[in-house]
């Protein structure tokens, strides 16, 4: 108890005394920008999933060839979930002598869970939004199955054995799925009606999809209670999964605002280290008089460890408060480029923040605190008595734990902290040691140089061991802020490539053989710039190496999936863009009867170079040698194939093109001639899709743009955090050069050159580290292709010695304007 | 403030007063009030006398030292050293009379840790740009007798050693003034004897104008004049040798 009121009194008075301030602020810093940055990326992330779930109309969709059990629907509904249904399949629709293959889908009532409809009753009239389905006895068709079969609104069309009305037209469906091959014109009607149409018989091809929602927590249970009894021919989607393109922004999103507070929990702990080895050594003095006095070596710890508690405690809890309300600020700045419906912010958030805060402190404050136990109470006596230096395992051993702990965290993945910490490790001994010759082999130059040049210099080689490890302290500042710029710009490039302003937002399928250059040169008429067409060719695979395929891959895999189905198959002379050749090579001579397969299928079906793969087009095989392996971009707009045949191959088989291409939204005329002088081709809007898919990239854009405004400014603070708390001795030496007679210029300069040389050798230390994180996050991490970044080299030495240069001529500047006298009182 | 001009103005004085203190007073603001440390200072040292302040804790022996030095400001009044007014220069200006004609003993010794015994006595020769410091400094650290502990950084030294660094530091400018603040304060007394004599012997080698500040009557005693203080006010200036 008396432990505890003296630390409190000493924690007041070195408050009141401003011993504290930068130790405090360091904290502050590094708990108040992983608290904005947690809660803020925590909503958006949150934001961004329920946005990305409405693109599957729920939250857990689980796609069946049967009727759902009735036990689940009970385990959803005792979880809280909501729930709801739709039935798939294609039927034929008759108006008069007309007939239309349509898709009809039937829905239950709540759907969708995620999302919303939009109808029109006429083309004119404005589309609404809807969360409502149709009602008993009436449908919500397409516009275009109005057009073929000469319909309107009001009208009656007979689906299987009943008649409905159509009361609304069907412009959106969130979860309208990318199958562009099968697309169908939309018949959408009430669930309690489908029974009457009679269309579902045993055997019928239905695709039935259950949609959940609800809150995490509940989600996760009931996935985890469902997967084991899933049957082969049931599946879960979510959105990583059933939306690749969505899904890897959204990864990557996240991934990087982990990556974000990492950094800046490693900017922070670096500064706290610094400024708690400042805040120890200004109280070897007292802590000496302690032991004089009387205490204990475990009673100095304990006031100082308290001490340390106390602070860490304030700071994580006042740096939480401001994290709160610097997200909401910025939520409420970003309002107009924000979704309307924001989640909540989390107490997960709040929590992670506030152990960070004082995680953060153990790790990197605890060593030179320890040092205060090892103070003699003989330095009464003899001032210049310094405590044994804490252990090195101690200290960095500490750090290192933490920052694993925090990988662990955002990464969960063995292999990737493998990487970063071994990585990490190597570059920072390598560094080390060379920063240590470099500064050791500078003292060389010293006789040659001027006298100002030779005191900045010969500050940093004389104690070579301390201006190494605080260059690497800059240094790993410095590494940390530009890597999280470099991902930043690669990321919001990708992004921007992935969906260019004029991305095609039309497909234009079933294009038959002998009227795809008709339909080019209607598409070069009308002024649009059509992607190339592609020949398709539907068929199976049916065996690898002469042996059937269903023997070498379970069915709910992916392999499985791509084997129960038609493929789109495809020829062609160069490798597309966005593919890339990870095995074997592309063929050199036109000869028919090569393939090449795409990676991911290769791998799951067990398909290698040679292997002779059978395909089934109709009633027809043929056989083609796979020749080589494609990597293929999923989260791209374009067409994408998994089996791509030499030309000639696939000659002799019906075929029909595919093309995409961009229409201007107030151009919706030529759309219309198309359709007249090509009847047949079904032509698909992803407008709509593509807004949808844009606003969640722009989104993510922003929070990856703020958390590096946010990032950026802490590590500034803390680089001049840093230097502030390692000029005491500084300041000691300038004033005896004063009391010596020093100039003021020589002095300034002579402070110049020393912080500025300072910066230069983090700048370049900065650089290397970068260089190799960066290759190897974007290998691990991202799926980037890393590229040599010739900037950074010039840019972050230059850099450093302005931003180290000025703080450390700024933080000494009142040496030379004080009379020594006042400064060493100062001290 | 050209350096000829400095020059020019000491050799002027120079059968003068080496140090003339016209009316200083310091004071300082406390929240209980203005604190005064030294009233009406007058005082002249000259050319090659040796003086000792002498007083109880608190009087203000060391700030009057200070304030002579040049390394803290007075509230009012002047001091001269060698003919130039120190209160009115800036702080180059002083740290330029520093280098050019005071050296340096502290009660601490001040060396500064990160560096060797012999880079610690050279750093004023490097500051007043003397060509070949290295053997100059080396020179006196052997007239002091730590020849063989160049190399050695200040916590490999006794405390004695240490004092003994900071004479060699001190003289090693051959400085017309030197202040010595309570230079045998943190020193044993056979140490502290030591130390005195060597102070003495070089002081003599350099004929240089000695003040010291001190408690040691002994040592008081081997100055020509003794100046006592009492609650920052001289009351007695008498000298200890006729």
């Amino acid at each position: 108890m008396k432990i505890i009121s003296l630390a409190l009194r000493l924690l007041m008075r070195d408050w009141r005394s401003g011993e504290l301030s930068i130790l405090a602020l360091a904290l502050l810093i590094a708990v108040a920008s992983t608290a904005t940055i947690s809660l803020f990326g925590d909503r958006l992330h949150r934001t961004m999933t329920l946005q990305a779930a409405e693109f599957l109309a729920g939250d857990l969709v689980v796609t069946s060839h049967s009727v759902l059990p009735e036990t689940w629907v009970k385990k959803a509904d005792q979880l809280g979930l909501r729930h709801a249904r739709t039935a798939g399949f294609g039927g034929v629709i008759f108006n008069r002598d007309e007939m239309l293959l349509a898709g009809i889908k039937a829905v239950s009532s709540g759907y969708p869970l995620r999302g919303y409809l939009k109808t029109t009753t006429t083309d004119e009239t404005e589309e609404v939004k809807t969360n409502d389905i149709p009602e008993r006895d009436t449908v919500w068709v397409d516009k275009r199955l109005l057009s073929s079969l000469d319909l309107s609104v009001g009208d009656e069309i007979e689906v299987g054995e009943k008649w409905f009305r159509i009361t609304r037209v069907l412009t959106f469906e969130p979860d309208r799925k990318g199958n562009f091959y099968s697309l169908s014109p939309r018949v959408m009607l009430n669930d309690m009606d489908l029974a009457a149409t009679g269309m579902i018989q045993p055997g019928s091809h239905v695709h039935y999809y259950f949609l959940f929602a609800g809150n995490e927590l509940a989600l996760a249970r009931f996935k985890k209670w469902l997967k084991p009894q899933l049957n082969p021919s049931q599946r879960i989607m979510d959105v990583h999964e059933d939306r690749p393109e969505l899904g890897t922004a959204l990864s990557r999103a996240e991934r990087y605002l982990g990556l974000t507070s990492i950094i800046v929990i490693v900017i922070a702990g670096v500064a706290i280290a610094m400024a708690t080895r400042r805040y120890s050594e200004r109280h070897y003095d007292m802590t000496a008089m302690l032991r004089c006095l009387g205490a204990g070596q475990t009673d100095i710890l304990w006031l100082y460890c308290l001490q340390l508690a106390m602070v860490g405690l304030c700071a994580s809890l006042v740096g939480c408060l401001i994290g709160w309300f610097a997200q909401e600020g910025l939520i409420h700045l970003l309002e107009d480029l924000l979704p309307h419906r924001l989640a909540r912010p989390g107490w997960g958030a709040v929590w992670l923040s506030l152990s960070t805060g004082l995680v953060t402190l153990i790790g990197f404050a605890l060593p030179p605190v320890l040092r205060q136990k090892q103070v003699s109470p003989l330095r009464v006596l003899r001032r210049d008595l310094k405590p044994l230096p804490p252990s090195s395992w101690l200290v960095y051993g500490l750090a290192f734990s933490v920052i694993t702990a925090m990988l662990w965290r955002y990464t969960n993945d063995v292999e990737l902290m493998g990487y970063i910490i071994g990585g990490g490790l190597t570059a920072m001994v390598l560094l080390y040691v060379l920063t240590l010759q470099l500064l050791k082999q500078s003292r060389r130059l010293l006789p040659v140089l001027s006298l100002s040049w030779r005191f900045g210099l010969q500050n940093l080689s004389r104690q070579s061991k301390s201006s190494t490890a605080q260059i690497l302290a800059f240094g790993i500042t410095m590494t940390a802020m530009i890597v999280i710029i470099l991902v930043r710009g690669d990321l919001i490039e990708t992004w921007q490539a992935q969906l260019p302003e004029r991305a095609p937002n039309h497909f234009a399928l079933n294009i038959f053989q002998d009227e795809w250059q008709a339909f080019a040169k209607q598409l070069q008429n009308e002024q649009l710039k059509a992607s190339a067409f592609y020949p398709i060719v539907r068929g199976r695979l049916v065996a690898v190496n002469g042996a059937d395929v269903h023997t070498v891959v379970k069915e709910d895999s992916q392999g499985g999936r791509a084997i129960s189905r038609d493929l789109s198959l495809t020829f062609a002379e160069t490798v597309p863009v966005e593919n890339k050749i990870v095995q074997g090579h592309w063929w050199q001579d036109q000869k028919p009867g090569q393939v090449s397969v795409e990676a991911t299928l290769a791998k799951s079906l067990h398909i290698a170079l040679g292997d002779r793969l059978t395909f089934s087009v109709g009633s027809q095989r043929f056989d083609a040698a796979v020749v080589s392996i494609r990597s293929v971009r999923w989260d791209t707009m374009n067409p994408n194939f998994y089996m791509i045949f030499s030309a000639g191959t696939l000659d002799g088989y019906a075929r029909t093109y595919l093309t995409s291409f961009y229409l201007p939204a107030d151009d919706k005329s030529a759309l219309k001639r198309l359709l007249k002088t090509f009847p047949h081709v079904t032509i698909l809007e992803v407008e709509l899709i593509l807004n949808q898919f844009r606003t969640i990239l722009r989104q993510v854009t922003l929070a990856v743009e703020f958390v590096l405004v946010f990032a950026l400014a802490a590590g500034l603070t803390v680089l001049f955090a840093a230097v502030y708390t390692s000029i005491d001795e500084r300041i000691y030496e300038a004033v005896m050069l004063r009391t010596f007679g020093a100039s003021r210029k020589l002095l300034r300069s002579s402070q110049l050159i020393e912080y500025m040389t300072l910066g230069l050798l983090a700048g370049v230390l900065a650089a290397v580290a970068a260089e190799m994180i960066t290759w190897t996050l974007y290998r691990q991490l991202f799926d980037l292709s890393y590229r040599f970044n010739g900037w950074i080299w010039l840019m972050t030495p230059l850099a450093g010695m302005v931003i180290i240069g000025l703080s450390g001529f700024w933080s000494t500047r009142h040496v030379v304007n004080k009379s020594p006298m006042t400064v060493l009182r100062e001290l | 403030m050209s350096d000829a001009f400095v020059e020019e103005t000491a050799d002027e004085i120079i059968a003068g007063a080496m140090i003339r203190v016209e009316n200083l007073n310091k004071h300082v603001e406390t929240v209980q009030g203005r604190l005064d440390i030294l009233l009406s200072i007058q005082l002249a040292i000259q050319y090659g006398e040796t003086v000792a302040i002498v007083g109880a804790s608190g009087s203000g022996k060391s700030t009057l030292l200070s304030l002579m030095a040049g390394l803290d400001l007075p509230s009012e009044g002047s001091v001269a050293l060698a003919g130039i007014t120190i209160t009115d220069l800036d702080e180059d200006g002083r740290a330029n009379v520093r280098s050019r004609y005071v050296g340096f003993v502290f009660q601490s010794f001040q060396l500064l840790p990160a560096l060797t015994a012999h880079e610690n006595v050279m750093l004023p020769l490097e500051l007043a740009a003397v060509r070949q410091p290295r053997k100059a400094a080396q020179r006196l650290l052997e007239r002091v007798g730590l020849g063989a502990r160049l190399t050695h950084y200040p916590n490999q030294l006794s405390g004695g050693e240490q004092q003994r660094v900071a004479l060699a530091r001190a003289f090693v400018t051959t400085p017309k003034i030197l202040f010595a603040d309570e230079p045998t304060g943190n020193l044993d007394s056979v140490t502290g004897s030591q130390i005195i004599e060597l102070l003495f012997e070089l002081n003599h080698e350099h004929q240089t104008t000695l003040v010291l500040v001190t408690h040691d009557e002994a040592l008081a005693s081997r100055c020509g004049r003794r100046i006592r203080l009492e609650a920052g006010c001289i009351v007695d200036a008498s000298s200890t040798r006729t």
